[in-house]
């Protein structure tokens, strides 16, 4: 049962009014007064009658949010995470930082999670004492009651609820030993299965309220272009189309989250507003961003790389070093701009309500935060007059963090004077993303006359996501940059690496895994490279350049400061034991050892570590007798990112990231044209289809009590420089540029 | 203009346009939001439905090409209560990630196993070739068919 | 580099103005083709025969229509004769396979608003009429001759090609595609002049 009728009890909470309520298997169906609830943090809600409501305050994507927060809640707080109530949360600052993104879900919320859970089971834990007349120390909740052992006695919430409430909230709340929470890192239940699989599950397109038109825009072809004349004459022609709008040109400035502007079309249903956009007549005026044509452009990059840049890491002397070398060996690569096309386009539903002067938004978002602020901001209103329900995400990848088209989606129903839901057609999504940063890189390493690594050169020059923000700014910046430039442990003394000038053509954003994709393509590619030259196999050079085990230090790095996702280096340092313990499990199972004698197939090694977590592949590509054609057979990963919530979403995570790496390995890439995108649909913007599809992924999850790293991203870097370098292994041919499908090799 | 369609067994009324295309009906017109627009196009496979027992993609389906008496399915009446085995299957493997595709494959899983009971993994391949999935879940896709159809 | 701070004062200074422009899509005009008559005065029926052939080989090896008289089990689409994507198979009678039928996409016209081709009776030619990657002679003998034209007599592939809804298509593609040369009357006046003037192929070169 989907819930956007469900305005029930939880009014009182203040919680998901008209948002997503997916009730799990619910414990009783009366619904209860909020009065007496215990409701300590804005996480936890239990009612007089001991219904257990969590919330979920992050998108629900596809990486399982949905089906691993609550269970962390349950099993700290003491509950049976089977018969809780879920509820997801709308964009609200109570939440702390809803942005879903840079896979933080777990390793970000770890400990407030865990806090707010702890803190509702003491308050019920010292009402217990009381009632059961027993010391706190002595009791225990779980399955939603509270129980003293020696005595034989329990109490349920229910019974606690009332006296729970009057007690104060703790400050310090105080976490069960790790053991005590049973179900994390176990395979838990998809909890949003069934409302998927029988069609029911709202995404960001299914909203429907009353009243409500349907739009589409048409949105300049060139990033920046305004619009100069528009005759609808055609377009309101159209049987159900009603209006046509010019939406206003972002203008000068950082381009950050706002709408691009152009025409809006608007109608009784989707189709004829898309039908009237194409009859639309429009002239643009566009600036210089008119200029981007690829093979231009990629040549530009290419020049840069081939300039020395600016050091942003360096240790011993590289260039003496690769002076005296007794040979130099050097690669460029280039990985090309990517679409996130996630499978449901943008879409959002908006209903500006004139008289409140309020707007109320449904939509598909990552960052239901960003989306509020977008949208007042757009239509000059007060962030307290916006609220946003988060509905669930037909994938996200970073896309849906932008909140552009909500806010277009509000601009377009204040103009229509009526509740709208705005949809982006494929080719919108294509055209107008916020494209993964394309980057050419140039590494060069010096070999001693024992064949020995004593220098390494990388230099990436690629256009910045801070481009959309400080416009001024036309280089990478360390957040960027410690995506597996900065923080790639080489045990190599003579270290330098440089970034390059690239200008911004179009929007950039951040995709799945982010530089990564590109750095890890890069240097896992050269590392592979530098074994054949010295005739080592890959594995044991990949070893001998990550060096033994140890904890990589800055100084050691040769930099000043590694952002590290975000995290303390004393919680997360970078750890070659985990970096080798995964290169050494992956190879194992994938039979390396023994892979001459499978004569049919070519194999690949690849490793990365990113938001915190340590990623290995194994790739076994074939090449197809009928078509001559190199096909992705069979995969191997495993991932150590130390204490993982619910053990079967993380699998899955990592079975998508080798399918979503071999797309960007293999198939896709953004090319533009007089500074339009040329790619339209799935025609031409090409994704890893099922046939095409690896026989077999063999997950490994590395079982660990650490503090639990990100997991939605880091599976996908090392899958594309691992094809490489297996296909390298099958032919020969030595893949610089993704993807392989330009160069006929896929 | 008044077309009757047959949808899940039920005679019902649209007002539109004869070329309006079945998805947009479906969605915008019956509130039978199921079937996705991923496309638009016939590339992805997200707006699969059944008429008279075979796979279409319904956004590029004209309604006046399957109104009267052409049986239409969507997911909501594959089962009364997703109920069919492939809607077991899914949820027992745990077949979705973001789950936006997945109607539009399960519609297809379900009219290739009429045809092929028992069905290959190859045959599931060229069967489910036209149904895109970018969260990457095609290999839950495989077994949780197999599962249902019985491998050979 | 010096090309990076030029663009950037461009962008900058915000002095340039380029016009673009957004129009309702019309369909693409495709090549011209030669009516009999614009072939000229020719010495005999031979050489009507084959001057009318060549044009109307202008047609027959038209990505239009080799496309789907593929040598194998794929059809092809656009320009450049790739494989069909989503892959799909021949099947039984060239309709396609279990989910993959041609009607699962392909509608009796082309579909507004969408690059999906369609016409009446979608489907791949059988494979014995492949002419895909066959030379002018190679099609012309193959044309000829009953075991690979479908059993048809020379009459039987002047109506064909002259009538039929599917051949039609060729010159109403829709999308972005390029029609097929000329119209499909005049692709048949040759195709008939061909066959009245003899049905003589060239000499197949290999």
């Amino acid at each position: 049962m989907t819930a956007l009728s469900r305005r029930d009890a939880l009014k009182g909470l203040g919680l998901a009014l008209g948002g997503l309520v997916v009730p799990l298997r619910l414990a009783r169906a009366g619904e209860a007064a909020a009065a007496a609830a215990l409701a300590p943090n804005p996480f936890i809600h239990i009612a007089p009658d001991g219904l257990v409501t969590l919330v979920c305050a992050r998108s629900e994507m596809g990486q399982g949010v949905r089906s691993s927060l609550h269970v962390l809640l349950a099993d700290e707080l003491g509950a049976d995470h089977t018969t809780v109530r879920l509820v997801q949360g709308d964009g609200d600052e109570k939440y702390g930082d809803q942005n879903t993104d840079g896979s933080t879900s777990v390793r970000g919320h770890w400990k407030a999670l865990r806090d707010a859970a702890a803190q509702a089971r003491m308050m019920l834990t010292a009402a217990a004492a009381k009632q059961l007349g027993v010391p706190v120390a002595e009791l225990d909740a779980h399955g939603g009651a509270v129980h003293h052992e020696k005595s034989g006695r329990s109490a349920p919430f229910a019974q606690l609820v009332a006296d729970a409430a009057a007690q104060a909230v703790p400050k310090e709340p105080v976490h069960r030993p790790r053991s005590e929470l049973k179900n994390v890192g176990t395979e838990l239940p998809l909890v949003d299965g069934p409302a998927i699989v029988d069609g029911s599950a709202v995404y960001g397109a299914d909203v429907k309220i009353a009243g409500m038109l349907s739009a589409v825009v048409l949105h300049p072809p060139v990033v920046g272009a305004k619009l100069d004349k528009l005759d609808a004459t055609k377009a309101l022609a159209v049987p159900g189309v009603k209006y046509v709008f010019e939406l206003p040109s972002p203008g000068l400035g950082p381009k950050g989250f706002k709408p691009l502007g152009g025409v809006a079309v608007v109608a009784t249903n989707t189709w004829a507003a898309m039908r009237g956009r194409a009859q639309l007549v429009v002239d643009w005026l566009a600036g210089d961003r008119a200029g981007w044509n690829s093979q231009e452009y990629d040549a530009s990059l290419s020049r840069t790389v081939n300039e020395k840049g600016s050091s942003i890491r360096e240790t011993g002397d590289t260039y003496a070093a690769l002076e005296t070398a007794t040979k130099r060996i050097s690669a460029e690569y280039h990985v090309p701009h990517l679409a996130h096309a996630t499978m449901e386009p943008p879409a959002a539903t908006a209903h500006f309500d004139g008289a409140k002067g309020t707007c109320e938004i449904w939509a598909s978002t990552q960052n239901p935060q960003a989306a509020i602020k977008q949208v007042a901001d757009t239509l000059g209103i007060s962030t307290s007059k916006v609220t946003v329900h988060v509905t669930l995400l037909g994938g996200g990848f970073g896309r849906k963090s932008k909140p552009d088209y909500v806010a277009e989606a509000a601009f377009i129903s204040r103009l229509a004077g009526a509740p709208v839901r705005l949809q982006w057609s494929r080719e919108d999504d294509i055209r107008h993303d916020y494209y993964h940063s394309c980057a050419t890189q140039r590494l060069e390493a010096g070999l001693d006359a024992n064949g020995k690594i004593v220098a390494w050169l990388h230099r990436t020059v690629f256009p910045t996501i801070a481009s959309m923000y400080v416009p001024i700014i036309k280089s990478g910046v360390a957040q960027e940059h410690q995506q597996g430039v900065l923080d790639w442990p080489l045990s190599i003394p003579n270290v330098r690496a440089e970034k390059g000038p690239a200008y911004d053509y179009v929007r950039i954003g951040w995709l799945r895994s982010v530089h990564n994709v590109n750095h890890a393509f890069a240097i896992n590619s050269f590392i592979d490279e530098l074994a054949h030259a010295r005739g080592v196999d890959p594995k044991d050079n990949l070893l001998e350049v990550i060096g033994p085990a140890r904890i990589v230090t800055t100084q050691e790095l040769g930099i000043g400061d590694l952002p590290n996702y975000g995290a303390s280096l004393t919680d997360h340092p970078v750890d070659t034991a985990r970096l080798r313990d995964v290169v050494e499990r992956v190879t194992k199972a994938s039979g390396w050892a023994e892979r001459k004698s499978d004569s049919k197939r070519g194999y690949g090694l690849a490793v990365h570590r990113s938001f915190l977590t340590y990623v290995a592949v194994v790739a076994a590509v074939a090449k197809d007798e009928a078509t001559g054609k190199v096909r992705v057979d069979e995969a191997w990963i495993c991932a150590d990112a130390g204490t993982v919530v619910n053990l079967e979403r993380v699998r899955s995570q990592l079975e998508g990231a080798v399918i979503f790496g071999q797309s960007i390995a293999l198939f896709s890439q953004i090319t533009g044209k007089n500074g339009s995108v040329v790619q339209s649909n799935f025609r031409d913007y090409r994704l890893t289809r099922i046939g095409e599809a690896p026989r077999a992924i063999h997950v490994e999850v590395v079982q660990s009590e650490r503090a639990p790293g990100g997991v939605g991203e880091p599976g996908v870097p090392p899958v594309a420089p691992a094809i490489a370098n297996a296909v390298f292994a099958l032919t020969g041919k030595r893949v610089r540029e993704l993807p392989m499908m330009k160069s006929g090799l896929v | 203009m008044t077309i009757t369609l047959d949808v899940n067994g039920k005679q019902v009324e649209v007002d539109a346009d004869p070329k309006m295309p079945l998805l947009w009906a479906l969605r915008d017109v019956l509130g039978l939001t199921g079937t996705k627009y991923g496309c638009g196009e016939a590339l992805c496979g997200a707006c699969t439905v059944h008429v008279d027992g075979d796979a279409r993609r319904a956004c590029v389906t004209p309604i006046e090409r399957v109104a009267d008496g052409a049986k239409i399915t969507t997911i909501e009446g594959l089962s009364p209560d997703g109920s069919h085995p492939l809607q077991k299957a899914w949820v027992a493997q745990c077949v979705p990630q973001c789950g936006f595709c997945q109607t539009g494959q399960i519609m297809s899983a379900a009219a290739l196993l009429k045809r092929n009971p028992a069905p290959s993994d190859e045959e599931i391949d060229r069967a489910l070739a036209g149904n895109l999935c970018r969260c990457g879940t095609y290999l839950r896709i495989r077994a949780a068919v197999k599962s249902v159809g019985g491998a050979k | 580099m010096r090309l990076l701070v030029l663009a950037m004062l461009v962008v900058f200074t915000g002095c340039t103005n380029i016009p673009l422009q957004t129009r309702p899509k019309v369909p693409a005009t495709g090549q011209p083709l030669k009516t009999v008559a614009e072939l000229g005065a020719l010495p005999d029926a031979t050489a009507k025969s084959k001057a009318a052939f060549a044009e109307a080989s202008k047609v027959l090896t038209h990505a239009r229509c080799v496309n789907c008289h593929p040598p194998d089990d794929s059809p092809r689409q656009r320009e450049l004769h790739e494989p069909h994507d989503p892959p799909v198979a021949r099947g039984l009678g060239g309709f396609g396979s279990p989910n993959m039928y041609c009607p699962t996409c392909h509608q009796l016209e082309n579909v507004e608003g969408t690059q999906l081709p369609g016409a009446p009776n979608w489907h791949l030619a059988p494979i014995e009429m492949a002419w895909l990657g066959k030379t002018p002679a190679q099609i012309c003998n193959q044309l000829k001759d009953p075991a690979r034209n479908g059993g048809k007599s020379l009459e039987k592939i002047v109506d064909h090609v002259t009538n039929d809804k599917l051949v039609g298509w060729g010159w109403a593609p829709g999308g972005e595609r390029e029609p097929a040369p000329g119209t499909q009357k005049v692709f048949g006046e040759l195709m008939a002049a061909w066959a009245e003037n003899g049905a003589v192929c060239e000499e197949e070169s290999r």
